[in-house]
């Protein structure tokens, strides 16, 4: 009988490279391949250009793992679709999460393009998350779970998917590879910084990527959320959800930024009663079950590793939804996710558009 | 039945030859010396060197002094280029001509040059891949320090106009380099009928190790240093030379130019074989630079609604072995500059797969890329158009 051949997406990181070595042990025909997505050229001249280093180490596993290893170069398409989208959704005073949007376009579509080119009939990475009966679950190791970023992927990828290191906590993964002995990269550190910012300085791509005039980076006011201007911003696009950094102080109780609105170029302020919200709107919503019903109880995570929160459907209208949580949460982010989950199974999820005032909360007077 | 790989990549490397191994093997063992020491060890090894450098000369039709060992290609391009230029700036000549389809070791060293003050001047390309001879004339003038165009291109494999360069450029006073690594062994060379300056041959392109190449420097053209240290091949390439390398591609100079007619008749049926099995199955397929004369181990193929990644991917895990444009350092494809110069569409640059042929290439390889390919890319267009 032939191996089923599968095409591993590598970063040269230990999830991925452990990800390989378990798909070789259980007798897959594995092909590695590591996607280049961005090249930093010569603006960064600490890092190699094109993430070399990640590529070395994905191209040494690969040897070691007596593997085939390419790299699939996917810039053109991930600047478009993750790039370009993580500058617009900061002009339009949101905070973008790229990494779904990677995964959604990226990885589990481009991606899976070159694994139809080869006919491989699985792909597979280093998540931490599972697919069980066709069905997206939670990694077992609730700290590193990444079903937070998985939700927009189409559902018909799921039956061609297997995330070998979702069955496993980050211990029992280094474990893995140093039983393996992947030491190479056994011990590499987590990366949690956007892949294409360099730095975690996210402003810097905005600066290269818009006009010097961009409204986003512009001096704005900065208003209480009854309107009243307490001070100056040198661009909203600096600013998101939650946030203390950059805000006046001297009002008694520590001020946060509530809302960012991009017509005004206002940053609105507030205590931490206004940050808070009791619903949302969310749009494009991606459903890798059938879809919910109107009523449904549900969990919802709106942050990476944020706690799972209880909350009802209320509202469902084409690929917009509307939830009703059942205690109000702090900082509902436009352009963060929120995902919903039945228990351990993911149903879906969508953008964040908007977050709803608690009922019993002071209104918002210059909303 | 398990097929053989097959190896269409000999653009790229060729194996070391096993009578260049067996000739070089001594300067890894008893015949150690250094070229610069005194003593009998170091006569031993000037003494090979000096054979090899003439043994070089004579495949070229050239004068021993005129042999420069380098590291290879890309140094040789660099040390042609950046020395020539260094050399005549002073003399007011201030422009390089080159074409926009040279390899990067060219384009990188006029870039060098413009750098430090030169004004680049590229070559307009015909769609068939060679120079307008109209840009010629225009651009080849007074101001001219050094022209360079390659012999063979390394992607297509077209023939360059290179001795109407010369003579254009030689009559304007500027000094002519040509990369023959290509060329050598597919296009007659002889440094005595023929007006270039500079040269450049890479070992590995044919059964040397890789590591070594040599620069032709026609007697009485002087050209800056790169490197500055020993006074090793007159200083113009300080450093202890590479004995055994030397050696070794003075052999596989040898033979290649023995072989010379029988090998290209061979591989050019074969090539000719490999465009006509394809065209056959694949009748939109593009073959590059089909117009203009062409080397015969070189076919560059772009299927329409293919993209060669996939296809270079499906090839070699069905154990083919070919190439698309430039990779970059790490490993991914960029789209041919190449292409792009003679007018190719996008999306046909990026679909684009080279095929080289040599001395691993037989009739068992044909064939089975006449098969796998067709369908490779039957599948590939199927998947297009089912997304």
């Amino acid at each position: 009988m032939t191996k089923e051949r599968v095409l591993v997406a590598m970063s040269g990181g230990v999830d991925s490279s452990v990800a390989a070595a378990l798909l070789v042990e259980q007798g897959y025909d594995v092909v590695g391949a590591t996607m280049k997505l961005f090249c930093h050229g010569e603006d960064v001249p600490d890092r190699p250009c094109c993430s070399l280093d990640s590529v070395n180490d994905a191209r040494r596993v690969c040897e070691q793992l007596g593997i085939p290893h390419y790299v699939l170069n996917l810039e053109s398409r991930f600047g478009h679709d993750v790039v370009d989208n993580f500058v617009d959704e900061y002009s339009r005073g949101r905070t973008p999460i790229p990494c779904v949007r990677c995964n959604t376009f990226t990885k589990f579509r481009d991606f899976l393009r070159k694994a139809d080119a080869i006919d491989a009939q699985w792909i597979a990475t280093g998540h931490y998350a599972r697919v069980v009966t066709g069905e997206l679950r939670r990694g077992v190791d609730e700290n590193k779970d990444q079903t937070y970023f998985l939700w927009g992927i189409d559902r018909s990828v799921l039956s061609r998917m297997i995330l070998p290191v979702g069955d496993l906590d980050k211990a029992r993964t280094r474990a893995r590879a140093h039983a393996m002995g992947l030491e190479v990269i056994a011990e590499k550190p987590e990366s949690q910084e956007i892949c294409f910012v360099p730095d975690g300085d996210y402003t810097r791509i905005l600066e290269q990527r818009l006009p010097p005039d961009a409204p986003s980076l512009a001096r704005g006011p900065i208003i209480t959320s009854s309107g009243v201007v307490v001070g100056e911003h040198n661009g909203f696009a600096r600013y998101t959800i939650g946030q203390r950094r950059g805000v006046p102080g001297g009002f008694g109780s520590p001020m946060y930024v509530i809302a960012i609105r991009p017509q005004q170029r206002a940053v609105v302020i507030g205590t931490r009663d206004e940050l808070l919200g009791n619903g949302l709107i969310a749009g494009e919503v991606n459903w890798l079950t059938d879809p919910a019903r109107l009523g449904d109880r549900v969990s919802v995570r709106v942050r990476h590793r944020a706690p799972l929160a209880r909350a009802e459907i209320v509202r469902l209208d084409g690929d917009e939804l509307e939830i009703a949580l059942d205690e109000p949460i702090s900082a509902i982010t436009p352009g963060q996710s929120v995902v919903l989950y039945d228990g351990q199974r993911v149903l879906g999820g969508g953008f964040i558009e908007s977050a709803r005032q608690h009922r019993n909360s002071l209104p918002v007077l210059a909303a | 039945m398990a097929n053989s790989p097959v190896y269409l990549d000999h653009a790229a490397t060729t194996p070391v030859r096993e009578e260049v191994f067996e000739a070089m093997k001594p300067f890894y063992g008893p015949r150690f010396g250094n070229p610069s020491s005194t003593h009998r060890w170091g006569r031993d090894a000037r003494a090979a060197l000096d054979e090899a450098r003439e043994r070089v000369g004579r495949c070229l039709g050239a004068r021993p002094d005129e042999i420069c060992f380098t590291s290879g290609g890309t140094e040789a391009d660099n040390l042609a280029i950046l020395g020539a230029w260094r050399a005549l700036k002073a003399k007011g000549r201030k422009a390089v001509v080159t074409t926009p389809i040279e390899h990067k070791a060219i384009l990188g060293a006029v870039h060098q040059a413009a750098h430090e003050g030169a004004e680049e001047r590229f070559l307009v390309m015909t769609a068939d891949g060679v120079p307008d001879s109209a840009s010629l004339d225009l651009l080849v003038d007074d101001d001219v320090a050094v022209c360079s165009m390659m012999w063979v291109n390394n992607e297509i494999g077209t023939i360059q106009p290179v001795p109407e360069l010369a003579a254009k450029a030689k009559a304007r006073g500027a000094l002519v380099h040509t990369d023959a690594v290509q060329a050598f062994g597919k296009v007659p060379i002889d440094a005595q009928k023929q007006q270039f300056d500079f040269l450049t041959i890479s070992g590995h392109k044919f059964g040397a190790p890789k590591g070594i190449g040599a620069l032709f420097i026609r007697r009485g053209v002087h050209v800056e240093p790169l490197m500055h240290g020993g006074t090793q091949d007159r200083g113009r390439r300080p450093g202890t030379e590479n004995v055994a390398a030397a050696v070794g591609l003075a052999r596989a100079a040898e033979l290649t130019l023995a072989e010379c007619e029988a090998h290209c008749a061979r591989i050019q049926k074969l090539r000719d074989r490999l465009e006509t099995g394809i065209l056959a199955k694949v009748p939109d397929a593009v073959i590059h630079g089909r117009g203009a004369p062409r080397a015969p181990h070189i076919t560059n193929v772009s299927v329409p609604g293919t993209d060669s990644e996939s296809l270079l991917m499906a090839l070699d895990l069905r154990g083919i072995a070919a190439s698309g444009g430039s990779a970059c350092q790490s490993g991914s494809i960029e789209p041919s500059h190449v292409l792009s110069a003679i007018g190719v569409r996008p999306d046909l640059a990026s679909a684009a797969v080279r095929m080289s042929l040599g001395v691993l290439s037989t009739d068992q390889c044909i064939d089975r890329v006449i098969e796998v390919f067709p369908a490779l890319v039957a599948k590939a267009r199927q998947l297009a158009t089912a997304h």
